[in-house]
């Protein structure tokens, strides 16, 4: 009698058909200082989709997240190795200018961070820095990445008040607003909504539905729920490593290894 | 033997006594400070009249005022702000967000610290073997160089301190929509900073506008009204040193008047800058 005893996979990592990857994570390790935090991460992440980043605290989700505009590169300490790929061209590269670089790829982050400006100058911060606009194409800009960021019906009549004075809520989708109005690539969302309210939170999520169409979006997370909501593909990261990756129905409903396993059904994590 | 209200009596005893300490301490430094108001105020409000701000210092027995020292302490102390402010918050700026971990970062901000707490008279004497000495001439130049010398590291110590405070995550978020460090130091930080930034330097003016020493080697005195730097020029504090010091009633008079303005100056400027540092910051 032969009994097969289905052993679980250590990792699982999905590959995407090469057409329709955006930004392609080859051989990834990242450290700060002496410590490594990141080990041999490869992955793909698709064209106008939403991929999730889940994994307990510490996981090393937004170090992978932070490698991918060189934000890291600011920290003399911090160091990546491997390959970065965007459309094929290696981010990593010493060559890259960095500031071109990340007007392609947008980020928001966990807290709110409006400059202490007004509305509008929020907005146009970032399309003033690499495109000379008229007067009226600017505004439209302004207009058209608040509408999207479904902000604008509540801050039209207020565009020269301070983003100060909005809500934490609002705050968070003038910050998305502020990174699509330079028109990148990819829009990377570090925890977007962790300082928010459900109100606010749920508006952010469709305002990122919404933003699909248009963009890579890469999105780390805390909030199972959310990932499950909002991506295609989901990453599991676990010390550092990409445990599993894969279709966000597939690894939330039949997880292969046992780790994502053990955190999505609450065993960890 | 112990009661159970034994150990609890002891601390609430304790605790009067330090409270009594402590009420005392500060009854003595408010006395003080009430003591010398009181007598600026008693005996300076005599001596304020509208001669103050339109005549001269006074030879003995004359009638004058202080508007030669009031024009040239106002006159050093801006060139001197000009330089400091400029200095200071360069300095500052590389400090925190250039330099702020780098061995050379740390020896400039120890080299800063002697400098802030260096005496007065010392960079007074330093001005005048760099610039009165050489060319065998007080001047209100050389004066508002050695304000300026004690003002810069003020400025850069605040600037540094309140640009530290302002949220990494600000910085981030400029640099990750593309801009290069330094646009986000003069556009987004900078401009967060302002309050702040603006109470120090203002702090720096309170400080350098009563000083004494390093003016005595360097701008001197005059007793006539002048706009040339280059020439000797009258000043508040010197002015009051000479005065308060002599044997003339009306010139005893006239340094109370000018102690007096510089004490309302600086409280003036002082609780402006409590205004400003306590800027309404909503988020």
């Amino acid at each position: 009698m032969n009994v097969q005893v289905e052993t679980p996979q250590e990792t699982a990592v999905l590959a995407l058909p090469p057409e329709v990857v955006k930004l392609a994570i080859k051989d990834l390790n990242f450290f700060y200082g002496q410590k490594q935090s990141l080990f041999d991460v490869s992955v793909s992440f698709g064209a106008n989709a939403v991929t999730a980043l889940i994994g307990p605290s510490g996981c090393g989700k937004s170090t992978l997240l932070r490698t991918l505009n060189r934000i890291y590169s600011l920290y003399p300490g911090q160091k990546a190795t491997g390959q970065v790929l965007l459309d094929g061209e290696d981010v990593l590269g010493s060559r890259v200018n960095v500031a071109a670089l990340r007007a392609r790829i947008g980020m928001v982050f966990q807290k709110p961070t409006p400059f202490p400006m007004s509305i509008f100058d929020n907005v146009a911060y970032g399309v003033r820095l690499y495109e000379k606009l008229g007067k009226a194409d600017l505004a439209n800009r302004v207009e058209d990445s608040l509408r999207r960021a479904a902000l604008w019906d509540e801050v039209k009549d207020k565009l020269k008040e301070s983003g100060l004075s909005l809500s934490g809520g609002q705050q968070q989708r003038l910050c998305v607003a502020r990174g699509i109005a330079v028109k990148p690539e990819v829009l990377l969302l570090d925890e977007p909504a962790s300082a928010l309210d459900p109100i606010s939170t749920a508006r952010l999520e469709e305002t990122i539905a919404e933003l699909k169409r248009d963009y890579t979006i890469v999105i780390v997370t805390h909030n199972m729920g959310q990932a499950a909501r909002l991506s295609d593909h989901t990453g599991f990261m676990y010390l550092g490593k990409l445990v599993e990756f894969g279709e966000t129905e597939q690894l939330f409903t039949n997880p292969v290894t046992t780790r994502a396993r053990d955190y999505i059904t609450g065993r960890f994590g | 033997m112990t009661t159970a209200t034994g150990p609890r009596l002891s601390r609430r005893i304790n605790e009067l006594v330090f409270l009594a300490f402590c009420w005392t301490a500060t009854a003595i430094a408010i006395l003080f400070l009430a003591a010398i108001l009181w007598s600026l105020l008693s005996q300076g409000v005599g001596g304020l009249d509208l001669n103050i701000f339109t005549k001269s210092t006074p030879a003995p027995g004359s009638e004058g005022g202080l508007i030669n020292a009031i024009l040239g302490s106002l006159m050093m102390c801006v060139v001197a702000m000009i330089g400091a402010v400029f200095v200071g918050i360069l300095a500052g700026t590389w400090l925190s967000e250039y330099a702020r971990d780098s061995h050379y970062g740390k020896v400039i901000r120890f080299l800063n610290d002697v400098l802030l707490s260096a005496p007065s008279i010392l960079v007074g004497l330093f001005v005048y073997e760099i610039l009165v000495a050489p060319v065998k001439g007080f001047s209100g130049l050389a004066g508002a160089v050695a304000l300026g010398l004690l003002a810069a590291p003020v400025i850069t110590r605040t600037t540094e301190d309140v640009l530290r405070l302002q949220p990494t995550a600000l910085r981030e978020a400029s640099v990750a929509l593309g801009a290069p460090v330094w646009r986000t130091i003069l556009a987004v930080i900078w401009k967060s900073a302002r309050g702040g930034m603006l109470t120090g330097a203002l702090l720096a003016f309170a400080r350098i506008s009563g000083e004494t020493a390093p003016l005595l080697f360097t701008a001197l005195n005059n007793q006539f009204l002048s706009f040339d730097l280059t020439k000797p020029t009258a000043n508040l504090p010197v002015v009051i040193f000479n005065f308060a010091l002599s044997a003339y009633d009306d010139w005893r008079r006239l340094a109370w008047a000018g102690a007096l303005l510089i004490a309302a100056t600086v409280l003036t400027v002082t609780i402006v800058a409590r205004i400003l540092a306590r800027e309404p910051r909503r988020s």
